[in-house]
């Protein structure tokens, strides 16, 4: 294996933040987030996984896609891609495999996604492999591992004295190119794995879509979202105009769109109030079907990657591999 | 930055208004013409495909195009008041700008349906995107076979494109029936749902299409009357809609089990609708 020392990294992270915007596992109050960091000094090392997901840096709580000016009659748009290149440092194995599944629906699905895309092809993925599972991850049930290096393009792994090093991209190869590595024999120590939670075949899914089930679980949801919020793959949006200060006397507005959740009681409300989703279970089925049988039909990937956010988030106990192993049993 | 030519599937095309209309108590027609290369993009959009039209500084909204490219490139719209964005729509006047983004999603397959009788039911402001679908027929009647229309709301003055029916009424091998669940003085139609007036009028299901476009309960009960009128799912089209934010298939927010109303629609067949996970009702 190719090792750095912990200096040599944080020298090259240090050069590195003065050419591109690096973000990186960083204590925020109190709160661990992927956040740009100033200098090396700044990153977290030592964390299970930061609260939220990297999701955000390709696809933000609150974009702006367009800036309207109004003047009377006229109006002018100005379309607001987001520019500038970013490298993430840290990044857990699956949030690399949500942004995976985003990409299936946002690049890989026409029509592409501009803004997304746009963030996507300015970043690159630097990921450090977890020494052990957290209490809630299972990634290893749903096709993943806390060492997976496959949708990074740089891979770490702590090591005595330093981190191992993994180009596994040509993008990443190009960010390596000026860091020191030594060849030392051996390879990183396997990461220590938690129990594995069954995942029921995606056609185990439809014949249990009217169980009484989900009702059943959805007594004790609040709709709070906070599940979606914390999600590495939830990508459901909302999109409105709020107002700018104006300018030169003319009306100015953004366009954002922000994210949104099919727990949501509203979310499928349509015009003249008719509501097809209007209890608790249909919402909560929804938010499940959705990760393991909707968007894989829909854009080819599953949609959980076995963080367990939504498990250690939810404040009223729904665990999602409670749902995992139900319909492990019913369906066998 | 690039330009706003429609690479950008969530910029919308600018357009001028050139008609606002009073169709009926809170519902207007709005005649858009489009400003920046957006003539292009619509020269040849379908009956049934829909729509975001943005009141800037108020958001945007997914509505059914409700007229037809061969009668010109002014793109039309029914808008009834009911939330910000169509509140705001409704301040608006001729020579005020407006956002179009689309034309989006599917159609209903006008070919496929030539040379065979058509039955459309359009309940309140339902009727505006099959207003293309009549269109169509009439501009092309000789292609299609009779043409029955059946036109329901809940009070006479909100029935949509009256000076419009003289000549629906008027065209070969066309009727067109009407009916309110509450009558004024001056009515002389029917009175009642829109699937009493169906099993009324009774079409025979031979060589038939059906074409409904309304409430979720009234698309309910009226694929329930044309089943026992003897029409197949397969005979029958529906249009759904959902409260969507972007229309290309991303935001998730119109989907009916593993289908987007907006990518797989909206247009389906009743023997579609019959086979989705999820209901729209």
């Amino acid at each position: 294996m190719k090792v750095v020392s912990r200096d040599g990294l944080a020298a090259w992270l240090d050069s590195l933040a003065q050419q591109k915007t690096l973000v990186a596992p960083r204590d925020v109050d109190g709160v661990l987030l992927y956040r740009p960091v100033a200098s090396s000094a700044e990153i977290v090392w030592d964390y299970t996984r930061p609260v939220l997901s990297i999701k955000e840096a390709f696809f933000p709580a609150t974009e702006r896609l367009l800036v309207i000016e109004k003047n009377q009659q006229r109006v002018e748009l100005q379309e607001t891609l987001p520019e500038g290149e970013q490298v993430i440092v840290g990044v857990r194995p699956c949030d690399a495999r949500g942004v995976k599944a985003l990409d299936t629906l946002f690049i890989e699905t026409e029509p592409v996604d501009t803004y997304y895309a746009r963030r996507r092809a300015n970043t690159t993925l630097v990921g450090l492999a977890c020494k052990e599972m957290g209490e809630t991850c299972f990634c290893t049930s749903v096709g993943g591992a806390p060492d997976d290096p496959r949708d990074v393009d740089v891979m770490l792994a702590e090591v005595e004295g330093g981190y191992a090093v993994q180009a596994v991209t040509e993008k990443g190869e190009a960010l390596l190119a000026g860091l020191a590595l030594q060849d030392v024999p051996g390879e990183p120590p396997k990461p220590v794995l938690n129990e594995p939670v069954p995942l029921p075949e995606t056609e185990a899914w439809p014949p249990h879509f009217d169980d009484q089930f989900w009702e059943d679980m959805a007594e004790r949801c609040l709709s709070c979202r906070i599940c979606a919020y914390v999600c590495p793959t939830c990508r459901c949006f909302d999109v409105r105009d709020e107002a700018l200060p104006a300018h030169n006397g003319h009306n100015r507005y953004e366009r954002i769109r922000c994210w949104d959740s099919c727990t949501g009681e509203v979310y499928r409300r349509i015009a003249g109030g008719h509501n097809p989703r209007a209890d608790k279970g249909q919402r909560l089925r929804n938010r499940f079907f959705c990760k393991f049988y909707y968007y894989p039909q829909q854009v080819g990937s599953a949609a959980c990657t076995g963080c367990g956010r939504c498990i250690d988030s939810c404040p009223v106990n729904i665990d999602i591999t409670e749902v995992m192993h139900h319909l492990a049993e019913v369906s066998r | 930055m690039t330009s706003l030519n429609g690479s950008n599937g969530m910029a919308p095309y600018l357009g001028k208004l050139v008609v606002v209309k009073d169709m009926a108590p809170e519902i207007k027609l709005f005649g858009v013409e489009l400003l920046n290369g957006g003539n292009a993009r619509f020269a040849d959009y379908k009956p049934g495909q829909f729509a975001f039209v943005s009141a800037f500084g108020a958001g945007e909204a997914p509505f059914g195009i409700a007229s037809s490219p061969q009668r010109g490139e002014v793109l039309e719209f029914a808008v009834q008041r009911l939330g910000s964005v169509t509140t705001e729509l409704h301040e608006m006047g001729e020579g005020d700008t407006v956002g179009v983004r689309g034309p989006l999603g599917n159609h209903f397959p006008m070919d496929a349906f030539k040379g065979k009788d058509l039955v459309v039911l359009g309940g309140g402001i339902g009727g505006a995107p099959l207003r293309p679908v009549l269109q169509t027929v009439l501009d092309n009647r000789a292609d299609y076979g009779h043409l029955t229309i059946l036109w329901a709301a809940r009070h006479p003055s909100l029935l949509i494109f009256r000076d419009e029916y003289e000549s629906w009424r008027s065209a070969p091998d066309t009727e067109l029936h009407l009916t309110v669940d509450e009558p004024d003085a001056g009515w002389e139609h029917d009175v009642g749902l829109s699937t009493t007036l169906l099993e009324k009028v009774a079409p025979s299901p031979k060589d038939a299409i059906a074409i409904t476009c309304g409430p979720p309960v009234m698309i309910y009960y009226a694929d329930k009357t044309f089943q026992a009128l003897g029409f197949t799912p397969e005979q029958s089209y529906v249009t759904l809609e959902a409260r969507m934010h972007c229309g290309i298939g991303k935001c998730g927010r119109c989907n009916l089990g593993d289908k987007l109303i907006c990518m797989d629609g909206p247009v389906f067949s009743m023997a579609e609708v019959g086979n989705l996970m999820e209901s729209f009702l």
